[in-house]
């Protein structure tokens, strides 16, 4: 493993890398980690604020990866995604003392972006940022509890107070503003 | 939950975000097996919710959490069996011709071991194969059951969530897969009966043939009742769905008037 770097630029090489990893090849394993474990590794500690918490569930994620590479099918889209999408449900599901989930198998992505890109990527996350921190405040709220605590709608409304309706149409109006600027 | 038949955004950003009741789910996964145009939706808000998750502020790795992760990747067994080809190296040509015969030998040993080498992947590829699908099957199965039994449970709670003030009617939601003759139905503030009626599900083909009886159901204390997989023909496409009261055992044909009706969407 000596000589592969971490990046966390995403790569078209990735099913590649899958298949040694289907293979049972070890290196190819950790290039994957080195790719995308701080993404990983991030996502989980946005949720759970715990760097101990949020290691455990990096470990879990890519052990998955290794232990079930068929789990990952291609055409399911960037694995950068794919793994984000793995990590925050792992994370929810920590967070409210849930039994992993493990339905990895309805997570299907769909990109019109270019994310093996290094220069697509960036900008698109970059993006994706500004959109998010332009919210007006009370959509932000709603996804942030949405999205990163993992409150359903009505858990949402008694949290905050609002009735169910307006949490729905926060939650509507942010992932509107988020698909227009993701197809501009 | 649904306008003119499909999902709407924010409850299938909800399913994706794995925030929808057990019930919940199982009527979201059921409609998107059937419903590529909410299929396709459902893939696109994941994908707007994975850039959501991919935008999250960067943090380096705890110290040694790359080598914890090496050490124990170290002590795993391989998902499959690595191939291993080993190089021939050749050997420069001799002058006498017999000297090639030894050579040539290993030589197709050797390929013929490369060819069983390939050949024994390929099987182990496909055993690995086999048995994911086999472990998804067991899941699934698994994952059903848990939508049944939590659509059945007498204890379950029903809870239905209206806008405002406004007064709760009686509603049901039927799911319907008509190619196997599957149906679910949830249906909450219904109206107490007589202890010598009952509520009686109907099914009303498209092709104009006579309604289906579906099966009978009793609301519990709160008005909540379901159904849940009746014996229905296989096969036969929906115009509609119709709620009346029978008598206690049901009745072989509708006796009006429908008290709720809903129109099947058309695909």
């Amino acid at each position: 493993m000596a000589g592969v770097g971490p990046s966390t630029v995403p790569s078209a090489d990735d099913d590649l890398l899958l298949d040694r990893v289907r293979a049972g090849d070890q290196q190819a394993m950790a290039q994957i980690f080195d790719r995308y474990s701080r993404m990983v590794y991030s996502v989980a500690l946005r949720v759970l604020a715990d760097p101990g918490h949020a290691e455990d569930v990096l470990q879990d994620v890519f052990f998955k990866v290794w232990r079930e590479p068929h789990a990952f099918l291609k055409g399911r889209g960037p694995m950068g995604a794919w793994l984000a999408v793995v990590a925050r449900n792992r994370a929810i599901d920590a967070l409210r003392r849930r039994k992993p989930s493990d339905s990895v198998d309805d997570v299907v992505l769909v990109s019109k972006t270019n994310l093996a890109a290094e220069s697509q990527h960036k900008s698109m996350i970059e993006m994706v940022r500004k959109v998010m921190k332009a919210l007006p405040q009370d959509q932000q709220a709603s996804m942030e509890l949405a999205y990163f605590e993992g409150l359903s709608h009505s858990e949402i409304a008694a949290r905050t107070g609002d009735p169910l309706g307006t949490v729905k149409t926060r939650i509507r109006s942010a992932l509107i503003t988020l698909r227009k600027a993701l197809e501009a | 939950m649904t306008t003119g038949g499909h999902f709407e955004q924010e409850d299938l950003a909800l399913y994706a975000m794995h925030g929808s009741t057990p019930a919940e789910a199982a009527l979201v996964r059921a409609h998107l097996a059937e419903c590529p145009a909410c299929q396709a939706e459902f893939e696109k808000i994941s994908s707007d919710l994975a850039m959501v998750a991919m935008s999250v502020e960067q943090h380096p790795l705890p110290e040694g959490a790359r080598q914890r992760f090496i050490d124990r990747l170290a002590d795993l067994p391989a998902p499959a069996a690595p191939v291993e080809v080993v190089p021939i190296r050749s050997e420069p040509p001799k002058r006498s011709a017999a000297i090639f015969i030894p050579w040539s030998i290993a030589a197709v040993m050797a390929l013929v071991a490369v060819l069983l080498g390939l050949a024994n992947n390929s099987v182990q590829h496909e055993l690995a194969k086999d048995n994911y699908l086999i472990a998804q099957f067991a899941a699934d199965s698994q994952h059903a059951q848990k939508v049944l039994d939590v659509l059945t449970a007498p204890e379950a709670q029903h809870v239905v969530l209206t806008a405002g003030k406004a007064a709760p009617v009686p509603t049901a939601r039927a799911v319907y897969l008509a190619s196997r003759g599957g149906l679910i139905l949830e249906a909450s503030n219904m109206g107490p009966l007589p202890a010598d009626k009952t509520y009686e599900l109907w099914v009303i083909p498209s092709n104009g043939a006579p309604s289906i009886p579906a099966g009978t159901f009793r609301p519990d204390a709160s008005g909540n009742a379901s159904l849940v997989l009746p014996d229905l023909p296989v096969g036969v496409q929906a115009k509609a769905f119709g709620v009346t009261i029978e008598r206690a055992e049901g009745s072989p044909t509708p006796t009006l008037p429908i008290i709720m009706a809903g129109v099947a969407p058309t695909s």
